[in-house]
């Protein structure tokens, strides 16, 4: 009995510095591979309210992801994710039906994001913004 | 403990791993005075599966583009968490893969492992040696820094002294007629793709050899140290009475696999510089050769030996020999006895043989 308490002991000791070891060897390949958040695409940008004329759109890169400026014709100015919320792909303008399209999945929205008609379950994200002084400030 | 059992019943219901377990591990027998050196073999095979991952890691971020790769190498040392890491651990490893194939090799020799009928052990174990020195020297050009690109420069220049065809295989093996961009592409295909594959596929047939001969009897111990039979008809050398390799042996294998892990981390850890001069952190300049600039630790008794002799022709005839001679050691020397003690000549060659090896290394290193 002695003897099995000893091997029990010796082998709970032995799993636990195998499993130390592997957590020791995963935690650094785990850091390599992880995502480098916030580090690719600028989190506050400016774009001259001139740069962009009526009925027009301009795409750009947003906290790591793709963002879209709408300057519609009555000239209200919206930005939102352009990342489409049914399956990921980005949205296109359709400057002259002024609304936004899918190619992957044909799936509508409005200049301002809501979905008018596909399979997209959301309404495309806003991001906030800024007007001032003839400069739109995104972020 | 039920669980598993459960599991393991489970499975072995559907593909017998019980018998596998039996047959493989619990009563796959080796010979009793069998010792540690036998394990290296395990130990490579454990380095190799290292290289592979870390190598795979590495890939992720590296570049394989004569603009780009010094920077992704940069980028992956000081820049990617543990990414300094990764690529020692590559770069170590490598060293060490082929310092523990060396001292397989000398192991296999000493105990006369390499003896009918096990020469087509020796001939895959041979052409792993070479494989990997080749999967080092493609592997050394990657970083595109100073040092690999001279070393790169000097060690593909050798096979120019080869009659008629040197100069045109120089240039086959550069993709032009100096180390540049398209060597990069050669040597990268060639050391991510064709060499791993091939090195695993003769890994698989070296061992499948050594399953089919069966495990050598160390000469050493008290039993017969020589070959006890003619090679007339196949037949397995079983070790009836001997110890099982699980768990008896594997505990074998992992003590040598700690060993060697605690002297590569502590390389890794503590001596990095060893493996790296000043030039390793140079972007490579085509047209600003470093002084003195030498190839890997494990080429310096070749280049030592092309300094050597006044024709660069003779210089390689006589590694080609050596080369040659050592692949075909089991041909040459076909005595049944094993014991080097027994085998003063075999002795005498071999350590004079190591001893000349070291001696044109440190002489490469120095001059």
């Amino acid at each position: 009995m002695e003897n099995d308490g000893r091997r029990k002991f010796l082998g709970v000791c032995l799993a636990g510095a195998t499993v130390a070891a592997a957590a020791a060897a995963l935690y650094p390949v785990f850091q390599y591979l992880a995502p480098r958040s916030g580090k690719t695409g600028a989190d506050k940008l400016v774009f001259a309210a001139s740069d962009i004329p009526e009925g027009e759109a301009k795409f750009f890169e947003y906290a790591g992801s793709s963002a879209v400026l709408v300057k519609t014709n009555a000239g209200v100015v919206v930005v939102l994710s352009a990342v489409c919320t049914h399956l990921g792909c980005i949205v296109q303008w359709e400057k002259d039906k002024q609304d936004f399209i899918c190619p992957c999945h044909a799936g509508h929205y409005s200049p301002d994001g809501i979905v008018l008609s596909g399979p997209p379950p959301r309404p495309l994200a806003k991001i906030p913004f800024t007007v001032a002084g003839g400069e739109i400030t995104v972020g | 403990m039920g669980l598993f059992k459960r599991l393991y019943d489970w499975i072995d219901l559907r593909i017998g791993a019980r018998e596998i377990v039996e047959k493989e591990l619990t009563g796959y027998l080796l010979p009793r005075n069998i010792n540690g050196w036998y394990s290296l073999g395990s130990v490579l095979l454990v380095i190799f599966a290292l290289q592979v991952a870390t190598g795979t890691l590495l890939m992720i971020y590296y570049v394989p583009d004569a603009e780009k790769a010094f920077k992704s190498v940069t980028f992956i040392m000081n820049e990617l968490p543990y990414g300094w890491l990764i690529r020692l651990c590559h770069a170590v490893g490598s060293n060490m893969m082929v310092a523990v194939l060396l001292l397989h090799m000398l192991s296999t020799m000493m105990m006369g492992s390499y003896k009918s009928p096990r020469e087509l052990n020796w001939l895959t174990g041979f052409i792993l040696f070479t494989l990997v020195q080749g999967i080092s020297l493609t592997g050394y050009l990657a970083p595109w820094s100073q040092l690999s690109f001279w070393a790169t420069t000097v060690a593909t220049n050798s096979a120019a002294a080869i009659p008629v065809a040197g100069p045109y295989l120089v240039e086959f093996l550069r993709g032009g007629k100096l180390v540049g961009p398209p060597t990069l592409g050669r040597f990268f295909a060639l050391h991510v793709a064709v060499m791993p594959v091939t090195i695993a596929a003769l890994i698989g047939a070296h061992l499948f050899v050594l399953k089919r001969t069966g495990i050598s009897t160390p000469p050493f111990g008290g039993e017969l140290s020589r070959n006890p039979w003619p090679v007339q008809s196949y037949r397995y050398h079983g070790h009836p009475g001997g110890i099982p390799f699980f768990p008896n042996y594997l505990l074998q294998d992992l003590t040598s696999i700690c060993i060697y892990l605690a002297i590569f981390l502590a390389v890794v850890f503590y001596a990095p510089s060893l493996l790296f001069t000043p030039d390793a952190f140079i972007p490579a300049n085509p047209f600003q050769t470093p002084a003195h600039i030498k190839p890997e630790w494990y080429f310096l008794a070749n280049y030592q030996t092309l300094k050597i002799f006044p024709s660069e022709l003779l210089g390689l005839s006589v590694q080609a020999a050596a080369m040659t001679f050592l692949a075909l050691l089991p041909f040459i020397d076909r005595s049944p006895e094993r014991n080097p003690l027994k085998r003063p000549v075999f002795l005498v060659c071999a350590i004079g043989g190591f001893l000349l090896w070291v001696g044109l290394t440190i002489w490469g290193h120095f001059s």
